[in-house]
């Protein structure tokens, strides 16, 4: 299976503050739709900038050229309290657009 | 996100490592700073701190980068660090050899400022002889090298209405990015902008055109930088903060290391080398105003204002000395 692999041309890093506060609103409960609209990871991107939610932001950290698309969902699920069939979904349609992008790539 | 008020560190810091220059520019913004310039030691003590600050892009300027005779040094040791490098010339010390060792050291990106189509413009408007064939030179030889280039002009009386014949040039050089910069109020372009400085319904009409030509460009990546268009068609916000990104999340750093909000506002915020930058960032009485500006004057009743901020607060700073006051250039009269 191949690996998927970030676009090198974009500059990005974690929002480690960001990060921090929505996973504190998430143990206290918080409503999954809130953090969702939270970015904890910055992209820079010809010129224009993107931010990425936790999942998303978990997941382009995953796609550093080492795991399939089934092994960042393996990774996802040890992370995420999820069901697995939405994690899985989720991922996929996630992977499709940044392929779709640019952002990512198999290789 | 609140738009106007990002927690988070900049992205982006640009970087005058010296204020000298082998021009003399009739709009230069750092031609009346005589700050001196920090050792190759104290530079590499920055970019550390840059570093561990999360900062992603470095953009070098001046004065003349170049002049520096340790920027490769400096440039690779950045690059290094995980620095995203790029730098402003005007192209004049661009060699073969030059082009090579700007490519080797890491640089992603160089601009070079083009104020003019014409020769005689360009040349007359820097004080410099002969200066717009090195700008094409270097151009030539930095795509030859793998740089990627693009042109900078600053928009002005000399230009705004032949600023096309300036893309086209930069096509027949296959450029495929041009910044068209506002005109700021800063140093040089404060004491001239009675001559350069165009009125609020030309930058209006500037603009317009200028729009019409990008929503119909493919080749060319027109980038423009004010606020100001938010009022506007075709606009859109490529950035995480609405308005200026001036202190929120870009800024910039002296030749001695002295920081402030962008260029143009020459008001510190603290010294990078001697300072806390996380304090300065996160404390600045000044950038606190800056992402939290409050209508001014016809802003107050202005259906814009949410998104263009009160435009660029460097030129509403040097006209009236006020971060508040309604940009300068703005066109747009508000209906009661």
């Amino acid at each position: 299976m191949k690996k998927i692999k970030r676009n090198p041309e974009i500059a990005w890093r974690e929002e480690e503050e960001m990060r921090n506060k929505v996973e504190e609103i998430l143990k206290q409960g918080g409503e999954t739709e809130e953090v969702s609209k939270k970015g904890t990871v910055t992209l820079v991107y010809s010129g224009a900038m993107h931010q990425l939610n936790l999942l998303g932001g978990e997941i382009w950290k995953l796609c550093d050229g080492t795991r399939t698309e089934e092994e960042i969902g393996e990774e996802l699920l040890k992370t995420f309290d999820a069901e697995r069939d939405i994690i899985l979904k989720d991922l996929k349609e996630f992977i499709l657009d940044l392929q779709n992008k640019k952002w990512l790539f198999y290789e | 996100m609140n738009k106007n008020t990002p927690a988070m560190m900049p992205l982006a810091a640009n970087w005058a490592l010296t204020v000298r220059c082998n021009f003399n520019c009739n709009h230069c913004y750092s031609r009346t700073d005589s700050s001196p310039e920090l050792a190759l030691k104290e530079i590499k003590v920055i970019v550390d701190k840059l570093v561990r600050s999360r900062v992603l892009f470095v953009n070098f300027g001046g004065g003349e980068p170049l002049l520096r005779k340790d920027l490769f040094e400096i440039a690779n040791y950045a690059k290094r660090r995980g620095l995203h490098i790029s730098m402003n010339s005007n192209g004049s010390l661009i060699t073969k050899a030059a082009a090579k060792n700007i490519k080797e050291s890491g640089f992603r990106q160089v601009g070079i400022s083009m104020d003019s189509h014409l020769s005689g413009i360009h040349d007359k408007f820097r004080n410099a002889p002969g200066s717009h064939k090195k700008a094409i030179a270097a151009i030539g030889r930095l795509k030859k090298a793998g740089i990627e280039v693009s042109v900078s002009s600053v928009i002005c009386k000399i230009n705004h209405t032949n600023f096309e014949k300036i893309i086209a040039l930069a096509k027949k050089l296959k450029v495929n990015k041009i910044n068209l910069h506002n005109y700021k109020c800063g140093g040089r372009e404060f004491a001239n902008r009675d001559n350069l400085d165009l009125s609020p319904e030309e930058w209006r009409d500037f603009y317009g055109k200028v729009l019409e030509i990008k929503s119909r460009e493919k080749e060319m990546d027109i980038s423009l930088d004010d606020p100001i268009i938010a009022s506007l068609k075709n606009t859109e916000n490529k950035s995480l903060v609405q308005g200026s990104i001036c202190g929120k999340l870009s800024f910039y750093i002296k030749s001695n290391g002295d920081m402030t909000p962008c260029g143009f506002i020459p008001t510190k915020i603290g010294n990078i080398l001697t300072d806390s930058f996380k304090e300065a960032w996160e404390s600045s009485p000044i950038l606190h105003t800056m992402r939290n500006k409050e209508p001014k004057g016809k802003c107050k009743k202005c259906k814009f204002f949410t998104s263009c901020i009160g435009g660029c607060t460097a030129r509403a700073y040097a006209i009236s000395g006020d971060f508040n006051s309604p940009d300068p250039h703005c066109w747009y009269e508000p209906k009661n």
